[in-house]
């Protein structure tokens, strides 16, 4: 893996599935983790993603993922440690409330959670082309080409924003500007940094629109595209198995489990 | 056939005309260069060949552009495009795809290309241009030269009638700049292509194109063979172009009366010259 959401080749059953049923079946389970509260379920996806990442042969990119996920989501767990005084009590709070055992398994449920439906929409994006999702959605789902490739512009440009953004700062830090310190004092330094930036990519924004119509955009229908996405039995598998653990995790919801 | 008649265009937020006055005609299948000082214009001129001017870039237009009997004015980019193919100096921002394939492919889809010509299309572009090998490679993960020559593949699967290229070798080391002109003489040759390439390394345009226009301050003030036009390597100097390095020493060897031929355009000539002189 070498760049932002840059195609990671293979012949795994997950680069092998439709691009739009790959999305579905990811939406499927991201749904799936918000609706359950069961940890039994939520460590199962966990499961199923890394067992995916392995075939994928993303193992080692997807657990670099979850740690960062992890430590995102530890932020938005503190803060449920504090504000849900659940179950029995462990030590009572200054300002009201309580930290009982009910907050720590919320905290634990939030992180669990985030990063179960993070793994699974890394992985699409990383074993699909970016065409060939942008495609797919216009040829089977009909979004009209200009958002899919709206879609495929942002990512593809967002690499080059930031190579110019560290080129901006090289040139600032030969001139002197120490970027070092705390993240307030960066973030001071970088934000007038942000003026050339916005030129800079007004420009490339620009020059890419004009070679876009240079090369007959404005032509482009559903119809344009030369590659074909039939669904094949394991999609629907696939589909179908999301839709089980979702109808799974609606029940147990229900069930208030 | 490339007719333009008193071109003059300004841009919308400049003071000035950037290219003035200008009339020329280029017959199919020459191969053009055109260059000059930082400024001088000659961006602007090759938008007026693919019609980013006026249609992307307002301003004032005066006179025409007839690429084979359409004005570029009433014609549409897109319609242009069918025979103008571009490409542009920013080679990142021309990228629309994250892979080599599906970079040529983008083009043949929009413009319909039926489906049984699109395999072969897209291998003839790749062989042209010599990266056949780069098929499945992300563009992310190509050298300066590659995306060139990607670009320029993209570009001529469309199989257009003219090709207009602004400095295709900005980011190129000598021995990728030479093998970009050798591919776009060659290519120019055989399919009877018309090339117009703007570039600041004169040495190269010199050695490959059928025809030089210098252009300073807006207005062409060389047109002809390079051979004729780097006999004036004194008023080259002057409105900031270099002469070629053997250029410079034949016309040195005729300073010191050693020589009296034609100034040498290439290394070879220069060497050969030289030999003669030693003789």
């Amino acid at each position: 893996m070498k760049g932002f959401l840059e195609y990671v080749p293979g012949n795994s059953f997950l680069h092998r599935m439709n691009p739009v049923a790959k999305l579905a079946a990811a939406l499927l389970i991201v749904i799936t983790c918000f609706v359950t509260s069961s940890f039994a379920l939520l460590i199962g996806i966990l499961v199923l993603d890394l067992v995916l990442a392995a075939r994928c042969g993303m193992l080692k990119q997807t657990l670099g993922l979850a740690k960062a996920v992890t430590a995102f989501s530890a932020l938005l767990g503190v803060i449920a440690l504090f504000t849900t005084p659940e179950g029995t009590q462990l030590v009572a709070l200054p300002f009201g409330g309580y930290l009982g055992t009910g907050s720590i398994l919320a905290a634990v449920r939030i992180v669990l959670r985030l990063v179960a439906c993070a793994v699974p929409l890394f992985l699409v994006f990383y074993v699909t082309r970016l065409n060939d999702i942008a495609n797919s959605l216009v040829k089977i789902l009909h979004v009209p080409y200009k958002y899919a490739f709206t879609f495929m512009s942002t990512v593809r440009f967002i690499p080059l924003f930031m190579n110019d953004m560290a080129g901006i700062m090289e040139a600032q830090t030969a001139r002197g500007v120490e970027f070092d310190g705390s993240l307030v004092k960066r973030l001071r330094l970088m934000v007038p940094l942000c003026v050339p930036l916005l030129v800079s990519s007004v420009r490339k924004t620009n020059s890419a629109a004009i070679a876009a119509e240079v090369r007959g955009f404005n032509l482009r229908t559903s119809a344009s595209g030369f590659k074909e996405y039939p669904f094949a039995s394991r999609d629907f598998a696939a589909m179908g198995a999301c839709l089980v653990l979702l109808v799974g995790a609606v029940a147990l919801a229900l069930l208030g489990i | 056939m490339i007719q333009v008649s008193d071109l003059t265009f300004r841009y919308r937020e400049g003071a000035e005309p950037v290219i003035r006055n200008i009339s020329l005609q280029i017959p199919d299948g020459q191969f053009v260069g055109i260059t000059g000082a930082a400024g001088c214009g000659k961006s602007t001129l090759t938008y007026a060949f693919n019609g980013i001017i006026p249609h992307c870039y307002p301003g004032d237009f005066y006179g025409s552009v007839l690429i084979d009997g359409l004005d570029t004015v009433d014609t549409s980019l897109t319609d242009l495009s069918r025979l103008v193919g571009s490409v542009c100096q920013d080679i990142d921002s021309q990228m629309v795809s994250s892979v080599v394939e599906d970079e040529i492919l983008y083009g043949l889809e929009n413009f319909g290309v039926p489906r049984d010509q699109v395999e072969q299309r897209i291998q003839s572009a790749l062989d042209a241009m010599g990266i056949a090998d780069l098929r499945d490679r992300a563009i992310a993960s190509l050298s300066g030269g590659q995306k060139q020559k990607v670009a320029v593949a993209s570009v001529i699967a469309l199989e257009p009638k003219v090709l207009v290229l602004d400095e295709p070798t900005a980011e190129l080391d000598p021995a990728s700049s030479r093998a970009v002109f050798e591919l776009l003489a060659r290519y120019s040759r055989e399919r009877g292509v018309t090339v117009i390439v703007v570039e600041q390394k004169i040495a190269l345009l010199s050695e490959f194109a059928d025809r030089l226009l210098i252009v300073d301050q807006g207005q062409i003030k060389f047109d002809a063979p390079p051979a004729q036009v780097l006999e004036h390597s004194q008023e080259l100097l002057e409105i900031g172009v270099n002469c070629p390095r053997s250029t410079s020493l034949s016309v040195l060897l005729r300073q010191r009366g050693l020589y009296d031929g034609p100034v040498c355009r290439t290394v070879d000539q220069a060497v050969a010259r030289c030999l003669e002189v030693i003789a």
